[in-house]
Parts: C-alpha cells; sequence; structure tokens
C-alpha cells in the first residue's frame, strides 16, 4: 500500500524531476473523469452537456495497470461520478493496480444509490482512505438556485445521513462538506460554515470557482472579486483558527489555510504566485481517454487510445515538453484545489509555515497574514450559538451582473432568487 | 477579468476537427436539458478573419442558427482563434 513516508521521499525527486527533466516520474496525484454526465446544472458548471465516446471499464483496467504503485491519492470525478454505472468496479481497478493510498470522490448527493456505492467502494478498497464531498453552496433554496436542482438541499441532507451512518462501520470513510465559493455563493460563505459546523461531517472546504476548459467556463463571469473572496475567506481562516484540531488534522488543516491564503494571493497578483507541478506530479484522465496535465487548461497531452493505454508513453512523450515548458514559464496561473495542495507540498516556505503551526511554534498570533476575527465567529464553536450569528454574517450577496463583473447590476440576491425560472432538471 | 491568460489559451488551442460538431451537440442538449445556457456565442479571435470582424457583436445565437467555425473563407483552418461560448441566463438577463 502506498504511504505517505513513501509520498515524501519522493518530493525532493518530483523537484528533481520539474528542474532538470530527470529522474522521470509517474504522477501521485491522478484524477479519474470517467464521463462528463451529470444530473446537476450548476450556474458555475457547463460540463453536463458533454458527451463523449468514453473509455470502457476494459479500457480503464489498462490505463490503470499501465500506472503501477505511483498514484498516491485519486479523485474520481466527472460529472457525477456516482451516477457513472462502472464507478465500483474503476475504483476497485484503482486500488487492485496503483494501491492508492486516498481515493476522494466528490458528489451532488442526489441519486439515491449513492450510500450504496459508497459502501461498496469503501469494502472493495479497505487499506485505501475514501473520503467522500458532499457538495454543498449553499443552506436551503441557495443551494439548490446554485446547482439547479430544486429538491437538492433535502437530498443533501438525507445523502448526508445515511453517509455519515455509514461512517460508524466504515473505518475508512470519511465524509466532507464542499463549497465551491464562486460569485454566487461568495456572500453566504459565513452561512455555510455555520451549517457544515454543526453537520457532523469530519471536514468543511471550500474551492473557488475558477474558469476551465474542461468545464466550458473560460470567460464566464463566476469568479469572486478578490475582495469578496478574500473578506468571505478571512472569515473562514479566522474561524477555523477557533478550532482545536488533533492529529493529522492539525496537518490537513494547516494546509487548508495555506491554500485559502495562496487562492488570496493568486487573485491580487494574477500569477503563478508558487511553482506549480501540474504535468510532473498531478495530471488527469479525461473521459475519452485524453491525457491533460490539468483540468483548467485541458492540453491535449495525447489519447490513451491511441497509445495502446500506456499512460507512460504520453507522460514521458514529446508533446508534454512543450506544455511542461509553459507551466513553468507561467504563461498560466489559477487556484485549482486540486493541483494547488500538491504544489504547496513542493513549495519550502508554505511546508515551514505549516510545519511552524502543527509544532505550535510562534502561536497564531504570528501568522503574517492573520485574519481579523468577525464578530461572533467565536461562536461558531458552540453549535447552539450558530443561528445567533448567521443574520449579522451574512452580507448582501454579490452578484455576477455587478459592474464590475463588467455587467449591470440587479438589486438582491433574493430578486435574482424570485426572477429565475424554475429549472427541473433530470434525476439521472 | 480574473485569468485572462486563459480565456487567450482558449483562443490560441488548435481545434479538434470535430469542434464544431462536439461544441455545438453540447450546446444543443444544454438547452434542451434546463440548463442555465440560453445560447450560443461567437468569440472572435485577436486576429480573426474578415468575416468574423463583421458578425454582430454579442449575438446570441440559437443552436441551429449558428454560424460553423471556422467562418467560410477564414485562412487559419484548425488554427482558427475563434471559439464559441455559452451565453448563460445569468448574463443574459441582466444584459437585456
Amino acid at each position: 500500500m502506498n504511504s505517505m513516508v513513501d509520498v515524501l521521499t519522493r518530493l525532493p525527486l518530483f523537484k528533481l524531476y520539474r528542474m532538470t527533466g530527470w529522474p522521470q516520474m509517474l504522477p501521485l496525484n491522478l484524477t479519474l473523469s470517467p464521463s462528463p454526465k451529470c444530473n446537476s446544472r450548476c450556474l458555475t458548471c457547463n460540463i453536463w452537456m458533454k458527451r463523449e465516446n468514453e473509455l470502457t471499464i476494459e479500457e480503464w483496467d489498462k490505463v490503470l495497470s499501465s500506472l503501477g504503485q505511483a498514484p498516491y491519492w485519486f479523485t474520481i470525478s466527472g460529472g457525477e461520478p456516482l451516477m457513472y454505472p462502472h464507478v465500483v468496479e474503476l475504483a476497485e481497478l484503482a486500488y487492485k493496480h496503483c494501491k492508492p493510498g486516498i481515493i476522494n470522490i466528490p458528489t451532488n448527493a442526489i441519486l439515491p444509490i449513492i450510500p450504496e456505492r459508497v459502501e461498496k467502494i469503501a469494502k472493495a478498497c479497505p487499506e485505501s482512505q475514501l473520503i467522500i464531498n458532499l457538495s454543498l453552496d449553499g443552506v436551503g433554496a441557495k443551494h439548490d438556485y446554485i446547482r439547479g436542482i430544486p429538491g437538492n438541499f433535502e437530498k443533501f441532507e438525507e445523502r448526508l445521513g445515511q453517509l455519515l451512518e455509514l461512517k460508524k462501520s466504515l473505518p475508512n470513510l470519511a465524509v466532507g462538506i464542499h463549497s465551491v465559493v464562486s460569485v454566487f455563493s461568495v456572500g453566504h460563505l459565513d452561512e455555510l460554515i455555520a451549517y457544515a459546523d454543526k453537520s457532523g461531517a469530519d471536514q468543511f472546504i471550500t474551492e473557488i470557482a475558477e474558469p476551465r476548459v474542461e468545464l466550458d467556463t473560460v470567460g464566464l463571469p463566476i469568479t469572486p472579486e478578490p475582495a469578496d473572496y478574500a473578506a468571505a475567506i478571512d472569515r473562514l481562516i479566522a474561524y477555523v483558527q477557533t478550532k482545536q484540531f488533533k492529529g493529522i488534522s492539525r496537518i490537513t488543516e494547516a494546509f487548508r489555510e495555506e491554500y485559502y491564503k495562496l487562492v488570496k494571493r493568486i487573485l491580487e497578483v494574477q500569477d503563478q504566485v508558487i511553482d506549480c507541478y501540474a504535468g510532473w506530479v498531478s495530471a488527469q484522465i479525461y473521459a475519452d481517454g485524453t491525457v491533460w496535465p490539468c483540468c483548467v487548461r485541458a492540453d491535449r497531452l495525447g489519447n490513451l487510445r491511441d497509445h495502446n493505454y500506456d499512460f507512460r508513453e504520453i507522460w514521458f512523450g514529446e508533446k508534454i515538453k512543450e506544455v511542461r515548458r509553459s507551466i513553468a514559464a507561467k504563461e498560466c496561473h489559477c487556484p485549482l484545489a486540486n493541483a494547488s495542495y500538491t504544489n504547496m507540498l513542493h513549495d519550502v516556505p508554505t511546508l515551514a509555515r505549516v510545519g511552524k503551526k502543527v509544532l505550535g511554534i510562534g502561536g497564531k498570533g504570528k501568522s503574517a497574514e492573520k485574519p481579523s476575527v468577525p464578530a461572533g465567529a467565536h461562536l461558531m464553536q458552540r453549535p447552539e450559538t450558530l443561528v445567533q450569528i448567521r443574520p449579522e454574517a451574512l452580507k448582501p450577496l454579490p452578484h455576477p451582473s455587478k459592474p464590475t463583473a463588467g455587467l449591470p447590476g440587479t438589486p438582491t440576491r433574493q430578486a435574482a432568487l424570485e426572477e429565475e425560472e424554475v429549472r427541473i432538471a433530470p434525476q439521472g | 477579468m480574473a485569468f485572462d491568460w486563459l480565456t487567450e489559451f482558449h483562443h490560441d488551442l488548435e481545434k479538434e476537427p470535430d469542434y464544431n460538431e462536439k461544441a455545438l451537440a453540447a450546446y444543443r442538449l444544454g438547452m434542451r436539458g434546463k440548463g442555465s445556457i440560453a445560447g450560443i456565442k461567437i468569440e472572435p479571435g485577436a486576429n480573426c478573419c474578415e468575416a468574423a470582424r463583421n458578425l454582430p457583436e454579442g449575438k446570441i445565437y440559437g443552436a441551429q442558427e449558428v454560424p460553423s467555425l471556422p467562418l467560410p473563407g477564414c485562412p487559419q483552418g484548425r488554427r482558427c482563434a475563434c471559439v464559441y461560448r455559452p451565453a448563460m441566463n445569468y448574463q443574459t438577463k441582466k444584459a437585456g
């Protein structure tokens, strides 16, 4: 089984690989997108419209066997990955061939079959940590509006309850809540934090909405303004700092805080703030077998069908060299969470700050970017007081149409909610 | 706008031979599938051909009426930097 110690020993080699092209290494962090099909209709994503000549499960078998035990972290993405009919077999194959430490699956929590599939995956991959992150972009009607599915929030709550129940008998299962901080949701992040805090989930993680080629969202005004994001995320950081974490959670939360600060910085300076290792340490395999360094650029490095399903042929081939040059030359920058966490593992100043935080050196007060704790943030520690902070914490919700986004505005989010036509999407 | 580099990068990507077919099939499905897409825009590339320059600015097309890319007479073939973009309800309502 792939271990974290093994990962740590590979990090310096990846740095060397990125700098010199040697030693050749397969990625640690691999995202598999077996199908773009999705039963959500999110305002921040258009992948659900795509249809591909998808790899069969037999083809995935060949691809995964070509990777050996290199990947430590798999994300099975989509579309809605738990809607993909062969998701259990796909996870089993990843486990059989690669023995990953972590299998991470995001889900929109809509389909009733989700708990059954999660249970099967957890049981089939007993030595991997299985992380199921349920998407939540708002509380109640706000969630349904952003995700485009009436009744989605109700289903989210039902699925969360089912998965938390399942977790009691599955020691390798962790259940998290994942929020995309977009222009539609940045104004109610406090409410999401408060909800997540009392939800019983193992973790609450956020990722900024950034345009991606994969999602056909290039040019869409979905990313919050830097100042709006900074204000919201500072309150999240302040909240996280009120919590006491133990064991491995101390490390993951320290990285999370670093990620939030990194995103702020990227939005501020519009540059690759730390070196990006997409194309060296992380990669994505799209539904039709195309290999990408990441889903933001989605450079077509090659299609596995044209390379006898051998990932190595593409990864160590000629075409990837130009893409690596471009990434290393900082011709791109983005806050993609999946790649950013990998990048932070290779950034010595980040590691030093995480180390100091985990060891308690310097204390919270010495953080250079210590956010101001908003009034009421500490109340979030106590579930019985959560409801008290919600009205004060929420500020008027920004809208993508606000003048700074280059479009005329509407007065309030509520007006937009009322105005929006009821959109009913198929349930799978 | 944030991530302008990506917009340029996307314009510069060489088109797959089935770019039209796939992109328009996706948008057709999107418009039938009760999502937030209202129509299709054509975003001309920086050094686009005259036909692209003459397209009505900001026009939102239906899936059946949108011109194929590259436009007739475009000398750039698969390197044509014009792209389709989804026009989302939340954009068009505000703009309209």
